[in-house]
């Protein structure tokens, strides 16, 4: 259910340790692009050792590891008896799938995966991607692909419709979560536009690449005030009447109207938007 | 009025002697052009133990510490002080006694005769020959003169230095108060005056604390129409102005006035009708200068005006909430913003301890931690200003409100803040760096805090 | 007798390691928060060493405020580095 994925370079400790003072719901740190390869030896003990000691709190905690694959038998080997929430698989193909499980089984490696489908191959996969067990979410890398397909990313993000459009349609398929690429400059005007898309195609969280992004990824992709408000009715009518079909503000509410409102109420919740406890079942 | 066309002569003229006391303002800061001459001819004709009143040392006043070094200034009385100078005092101290005063306290001490200064030495503008001055007008305008209308007023003898001689049209220091005028080529740099620290921050922990201020002021409901501000030139502070005047734009509400330094975020919400009045002791850009000469709404006063505590009509009398930083705070809330924990001089008071008596909701915003060291101390190094005076800290990792604020903490009850006690931030902070060890330094005292009313606050250490 | 190996930074929040071969061991660590974590970070590497099965090697910290994580982070990877260069 996050909305927003702030990437954490996992070689700068004072990075690390501001990881969760900004609100992301989820933080991925990263072993693999924004670490230099010199460092990434350093990199991965930094994750190890910040992942063991350091509190968390309610975000949750992901790790990029390399898709190259001998430092990604490294990342998997050092990172093997640390708690956290689950890798992020760079490069995503049917082909580093093999690999990456080939490796986490040997291993006895045992978390699930977000993928990140960042070329052409891997949108011919797609389906097939999105229906593995362990994955539970995919990313789209729009710099990559854009760059794959010579062409460039814009604000008004033509280029990425297909690309956005059939990511989300594979998650939807499979019900597993869809994340959109990161907005890569620091304007928030810019960033705001982006975000409209990813809300356009029904993204269910964004990549961060900078702490300041973060308020406006979780504000556009939480539930307005408006629907949060009119949820509360919907569930207050509901638990008064006990029935499963009523009239509000001239609307016929029944079950989808009512599974939504019990949706966004618990999205409203996660995300600290509520401070009533959630009440009623369905 | 004699006028003099060089500095010599002007020395001349001057009863000179050992253990001379003199003031200088520091509106220039680091372009200040005044200061540094002074001094080296003061010391060139062999004046020793001189009692240096500046309102401000800032780190391009060389003169200042050769002098110290030296043995020529024995004492000093200050508001503020950092870089060079303060590193040297820190470690070496003074011939005689460090004074920090606020700059409320200051002139007050000025008016009651408590600073007695022989010589006032005043960087000017603009002068007529009438000896009215205006900080607006000349080609080094700096705008409000505020930190030096006590010095004119108080001072046995009034120095004006001037590279501009001419009539003028808006004085802040009324005609009649300075006795001789030194007309130089250039009394400094104004240009350098806004030296580079006024940017909002980009740093994102400083931007999450701004928003977390927002935030809880919302909740408390404290930003309502005819609402008055004062917030800080840090970084911080400045995005904390930003936000409020976008909140007050968002909400139809208007401010009754922003008071203290003051920037082109403050002109800003001046000429877009988000805020009535503009008080200004001080500008810290060029747009803040420009405005208090073209905007009848933006207004000078004098630091007796501004904080005076014996002036019933200050300024800040009537300010309701107050943005202030701090180097540490401890579990009492009191605030230091002097020394850090190392008893290194990084500052001082300024209006610090003037604005967090006097306002009605003093916060403090500061992260709580940096480099493994923890804001939250036992007990502060040095007390800059009281823990009564202050209601609420702000951190990227919590807030904690001072518990003499019952109805705050009432306020804040059943939203989504993450406010905590201060012990238990602390203990939070401790979490993440471990416990320190405390070292008890053998303590050779160099001076002393002075509160606003004239009393001895806490003693000033060398940094062994 | 191999290398000294150098890991880290001095960026604030972070920590520079020299490991290297001397007898006899030196331990120095050098740190802006001298009065708070002196000791402590001396113990947290004569520690580590021992865990490492090094603990003949001398270290040198040069620490501009790192926490515990980061400074054994620092420390282990040193001692990974030096094993792979004396086998490899």
């Amino acid at each position: 259910m996050a909305r927003s994925y702030l990437f954490i370079p996992a070689n700068e400790p004072r990075m690390l340790q501001n990881a969760y003072v900004f609100d992301a719901d989820a933080i991925i740190l990263d072993l693999e692009d924004s670490v230099a390869i010199e460092e990434k030896h350093e990199a991965r003990h930094l994750a190890k050792n910040f992942l063991q000691s350091h509190p968390r709190g309610s975000a949750q905690t992901y790790v990029r590891i390399n898709a190259q694959k001998d430092w990604l038998e490294k990342d998997l080997i050092l990172l093997k008896d640390t708690k956290f929430d689950g890798i992020v698989l760079p490069k995503l193909t049917l082909e580093m799938w093999a690999l990456y499980e080939r490796k986490a089984k040997a291993l006895a490696f045992d978390k699930p995966v977000i993928g990140i489908v960042e070329t052409p191959d891997a949108f011919f996969e797609l389906d097939q991607l999105a229906s593995k067990k362990k994955i539970l979410g995919l990313i789209l890398g729009g710099e990559d692909l854009v760059s794959s397909l010579q062409s460039e990313r814009t604000l008004e993000g033509r280029e990425l419709i297909y690309g956005r459009s059939m990511l989300k349609m594979a998650c939807a398929k499979h019900e597993i979560l869809a994340i959109d690429t990161p907005w890569t400059t620091l304007d928030i005007a810019h960033l705001q536009k982006d975000l409209q898309h990813s809300l356009t195609h029904g993204f269910d969280g964004k990549c961060a690449i900078h702490p300041n992004q973060v308020p406006s990824i979780n504000e556009t992709l939480s539930p307005t005030k408006a629907r949060i408000n009119f949820a509360l009715r919907v569930m207050k009518q509901f638990e008064a009447t006990k029935s499963m079909r009523f009239s509000l503000d001239g609307q016929m509410i029944d079950k989808p109207v009512l599974e939504r409102a019990k949706a966004t109420l618990e999205k409203a919740k996660f995300y600290g938007l509520l401070k009533e406890e959630l009440h009623g079942h369905l | 009025m004699d006028i003099y066309e060089d500095l010599e002569s002007l020395l001349d003229a001057l009863p000179l002697k050992d253990g001379l006391r003199i003031s200088f303002h520091h509106h220039l800061r680091d372009g200040d052009g005044v200061i540094n001459p002074v001094l080296f001819a003061l010391k060139k004709r062999g004046v020793k133990d001189i009692h240096l009143y500046a309102s401000s040392i800032f780190p391009n006043y060389k003169a200042v510490q050769d002098l110290i070094e030296s043995g020529h200034i024995k004492n000093i009385t200050t508001n503020y002080l950092n870089g060079p100078v303060a590193k040297y005092i820190s470690e070496h101290g003074l011939k005689g006694t460090l004074k920090m005063q606020s700059h409320g306290g200051r002139a007050r001490a000025f008016k009651e005769k408590e600073n007695t200064v022989d010589i006032a030495f005043i960087a000017a503008p603009a002068i007529n020959r009438d000896g009215a001055i205006s900080g607006c007008e000349g080609k080094n305008a700096f705008g409000s003169i505020g930190y030096a209308c006590e010095d004119a007023a108080y001072a046995t003898l009034k120095v004006a230095i001037t590279d501009n001689l001419m009539p003028i049209k808006y004085p802040q220091i009324k005609k009649g108060l300075i006795n001789h005028l030194l007309h130089v080529d250039s009394i400094g740099d104004v240009t350098r005056m806004a030296s580079g620290t006024l940017m909002i921050t980009k740093d994102p922990v400083g931007l999450k604390i701004a928003r977390t201020t927002m935030a809880f002021l919302d909740t408390v409901k404290a930003i309502k129409n005819d609402v008055s501000f004062q917030s800080g030139a840090g970084g911080t502070s400045l995005s904390i102005t930003k936000m409020f005047n976008d909140y007050l734009k968002a909400h139809h509400l208007q401010a009754s006035f922003y008071s203290g330094g003051i920037t082109k975020l403050h002109v800003d919400a001046l000429e877009n009708g988000l805020v009535r009045d503009l008080y200004d002791v001080q500008c810290f850009d060029l747009i803040a200068v420009k405005s208090l000469m073209k905007n009848t709404h933006h207004h000078f006063m004098s630091a007796n005006d501004y904080a005076n505590p014996n002036t019933p009509g200050r300024i800040i009398r009537n300010l309701d909430i107050v943005i202030l930083g701090a180097s540490e705070i401890d579990l009492n809330f009191n605030v230091n913003v002097t020394t850090d924990s190392n008893n290194r001089l990084i500052g001082g008071s300024g209006g610090h301890s003037d604005t967090a008596e006097d306002a009605k909701l003093t916060i403090i915003v500061s992260p709580l931690i940096r480099a493994r060291t923890v804001l939250i101390k036992d007990r502060v190094n040095t007390c800059t200003t009281k823990g009564m005076y202050v209601d609420v800290l702000v951190t990227e990792r919590g807030i904690a409100i001072n518990p003499r604020r019952k109805d705050l903490l009432k306020a804040v009850e059943g939203s989504t803040l993450d406010v905590l006690s201060i012990e238990k931030l602390q203990k939070k902070a401790y979490t993440l760096t471990g416990v320190p060890s405390h070292s008890d330094h053998k303590k050779t005292p160099i001076g002393m805090v002075e509160d606003r009313h004239g009393h001895v606050q806490d003693t000033l250490y060398k940094k062994e | 007798m191999t290398n000294p190996v150098i890991t880290g930074s001095l960026e604030s929040s972070d920590c520079l390691i020299t490991l290297y071969e001397s007898e006899p061991q030196v331990i120095e660590v050098d740190t802006v928060v001298h009065d708070a974590f002196h000791a402590h970070i001396l113990t947290l590497i004569k520690d580590v060493l021992k865990s490492h099965a090094v603990d003949h090697m001398s270290v040198r910290v040069q620490d501009k405020g790192a926490l515990d994580y980061a400074i054994k982070a620092r420390l282990i990877a040193a001692i990974e580095r030096y094993k792979d260069d004396s086998n490899g």
